[in-house]
């Protein structure tokens, strides 16, 4: 089965890569898969290995997606150095198709995480706390937002 | 227009996913480690903050044995290759003394004047006799000579406009240009797939930079409409002026662009068009005129046209070529012109031997063909690549033709596989191409002959096999299907 790949108007080197075909059935093929190897890992229930794996995106997601800034290479000089990853894609226009999947796909983590585990806590607290702070960075109000100067430049 | 298979795009993520995870794991341990080791920056600032090269660390350093291997002949069709070894897992790579003779099919040697020739290399040897290497000064100050003089007429006549002016360095006469041409308050529209020095040329400027879809008519005309309705940013002032960028063949696609139908657009909304034509000068059109003679564009339509000449003329430096008060107008705004040490001579007479090659000027016909047999080797290998099975990019006629790879472990794969065979082949990764395609790119020459060509089509299929890039079905072979048929008869003849 072929798809056309159409090269896309986005001259950021670091995003652009998202804009073509294939790329969210693989972020939620390797969601899936970091399931089953947590569930055979540990030999947990499959409540306990969705917390694992919700904590784990969680911790992934907001590292390089909201905290880590710049583009893993020098060739365009340094213009998005103050932009974290989610600032930078779509060209920082807000509300498009890959920000509304992106924030949703947590969301949906969660719930399957919180049905699994019965909404019992420990594990309530934890997965509640994680998506609300992911959902909240995602906010367009939040954009080039840095909370009490965290992560600002120097 | 590139189809992917869908599994192919999602292995390919995956293993950009596990290259990045890898690279992170270790950056995280390596900084564990130097935290605990006192640094020997007494005070001063690291150069590099971690994230920024963190691809050259942990991607292209794994594979680097596959860029930039030395060479020590001229780029002709067959050349030495240095072979080099590592003590490190490829993170210093060291030269030994020997070298392989390889097929070249990576140099931008479209027609063939790379090495030495008949015409062109005493007409050099005798202006190096009598100017020396260099001129050693700016165009304005000391560096004009009957050379360059003449190199410029040369070019403006074989271009057909009514001037140009002529540079040092490729890549120099864009980024200089652009920001003479056009600044604050103007607007730039580029293709997507623009060279480097488009991109930094365009930045440099200052002007608003927009993008268009790569080589789609339609999606320019909405991009001018929208921009000239809009204004400039802020203020919505109508534009100073509007710049229309494009290039003859992109060198990543083979495509050749949609000149007609951009000149088209561009009349219609005012706009200038700019036409790079690095690769298509002098390697298509019937008489090597370029991008405009092979699709019937006028040269007066065309507002600057600007060219290298590494590629076919087997020299180097750029040119642009426009109206007298264009060129006259460069001369005395371009920093490239007033400042930049002026083109060598010999390289200018190398040009200006060429150019007279080309259009038969030295009383022979090599010139012509010359172009007839890049035009028949691109043709002949381009379509028994794409009966093998291959995904090849490129239109006819365009001497360029990328392999598609996609994963990323297979560029190294199939790089040292055409090695080991002596083919020499230039493959592409993320982030000169887009991440998904990454491409191994062959570059046809005229003196390429048919053996050569045969050979670099055995070797790229077996190690297409080996590597598996055959993404589209092979055709059956129809001598096969005759022979079978004519041995059916025969039996049934015997009986």
């Amino acid at each position: 089965m072929y798809v056309r790949a159409v090269p896309p108007t986005d001259l950021n080197k670091n995003t652009e890569w998202f804009t073509y075909p294939g790329v969210w059935t693989t972020y939620i093929l390797i969601v899936f898969f970091s399931w089953l190897i947590v569930l055979s890992l540990f030999g947990s229930s499959p409540g306990t290995a969705w917390t694992v794996v919700h904590l784990s995106h969680f911790f992934v997601t907001y590292l390089f997606f909201h905290w880590k800034k710049g583009t893993p290479f020098a060739d365009d000089q340094g213009i998005y150095n103050g932009l974290t990853w989610w600032e930078q894609i779509d060209n920082g226009k807000q509300l498009t198709r890959n920000r509304k999947f992106l924030t949703v796909v947590p969301v949906v983590l969660y719930l399957i995480a919180s049905h699994t585990t019965d909404y019992q806590n420990p594990m309530l607290f934890f997965n509640t706390l994680a998506v609300f702070v992911l959902v909240v960075a995602k906010f367009p109000n939040m954009h080039k937002v840095r909370i009490f100067g965290i992560n600002a430049d120097h | 227009m590139i189809t992917i298979p869908y599994l192919t795009a999602l292995s390919t993520y995956f293993s950009y996913g596990l290259l990045f995870a890898f690279g992170q794991f270790r950056d995280f341990f390596r900084k564990i480690f130097d935290w605990w080791h006192a640094s020997n920056l007494q005070g001063y600032a690291p150069i590099c903050l971690g994230l920024e090269d963190f691809y050259i660390r942990r991607l292209y350093l794994r594979i680097q044995d596959c860029f930039g291997r030395p060479i020590s002949s001229a780029p002709d069709a067959w050349f030495d290759v240095v072979e080099r070894y590592s003590n490190d897992n490829n993170k210093t790579l060291k030269r030994t003394d020997k070298i392989n003779k390889c097929l070249n099919l990576g140099s931008y040697n479209y027609l063939g004047f790379a090495a030495s020739d008949e015409y062109c290399t005493p007409r050099v040897i005798n202006s190096l006799n009598r100017f020396s290497a260099s001129t050693c000064s700016t165009r304005v100050d000391g560096g004009t000579t009957t050379v360059h003089k003449e190199l410029e007429e040369c070019v403006a006549n074989f271009v057909g406009k009514p001037a140009a002016i002529v540079f040092g360095m490729g890549y120099v006469t864009n980024s200089a240009i652009l920001p003479v041409l056009i600044g604050k308050g103007g607007l730039i529209i580029s293709d997507s797939l623009n060279h480097n020095s488009i991109v930094n040329g365009a930045r440099g400027s200052g002007a608003t930079i927009r993008v268009f879809q790569h080589n789609t008519p339609s999606h320019l005309e909405k991009v001018l409409r929208e921009q000239i309705a809009e204004g400039q940013p802020r203020t919505h002032r109508p534009w100073k002026k509007i710049i229309v960028v494009v290039e003859g063949i992109y060198s990543m696609e083979g495509e050749l662009c949609k000149l007609p139908e951009i000149v088209a657009i561009c009349k219609k909304y005012k706009a200038y068009v700019y036409l790079d034509e690095a690769h298509s000068i002098g390697a298509v059109g019937k008489s090597g005129r370029g991008v405009c003679e092979l699709l019937g564009v006028d040269t007066a339509d065309v507002d600057i046209m600007m060219g290298t000449f590494t590629k076919s003329f087997g020299s180097c430096g750029g040119y642009i070529a426009g109206s007298k008060e264009l060129i006259q107008y460069l001369k005395y705004t371009c920093p490239a012109h007033l400042y930049a040490t002026s083109i060598s001579p010999p390289a200018a007479q190398q040009i200006i031997s060429a150019i007279k090659v080309i259009l038969g000027e030295d009383g022979s016909s090599r010139g012509a063909q010359k172009l007839a047999r890049i035009r028949k080797n691109s043709n002949f290998f381009r379509s028994e690549l794409q009966k093998m099975g291959f995904e090849v990019l490129g239109d006819n006629d365009s001497p360029v033709m990328p392999i598609m790879l996609y994963n990323p472990a297979k560029i190294p794969a199939f790089s040292r596989e055409c090695l080991k065979q002596n083919v020499a082949v230039v493959t592409v990764a993320f982030p000169a191409t887009p991440l998904l395609l990454a491409r191994a790119r062959i570059c046809l020459s005229a003196s390429h002959t048919k053996e050569d060509l045969l050979k670099a089509l055995e070797v790229i299929s077996q190690v297409g096999d080996l590597v598996g890039i055959k993404y589209f079905p092979a055709e059956p072979k129809k001598q096969q299907q005759q022979q079978q048929q004519k041995q059916g008869k025969g039996t049934i003849k015997l009986e």
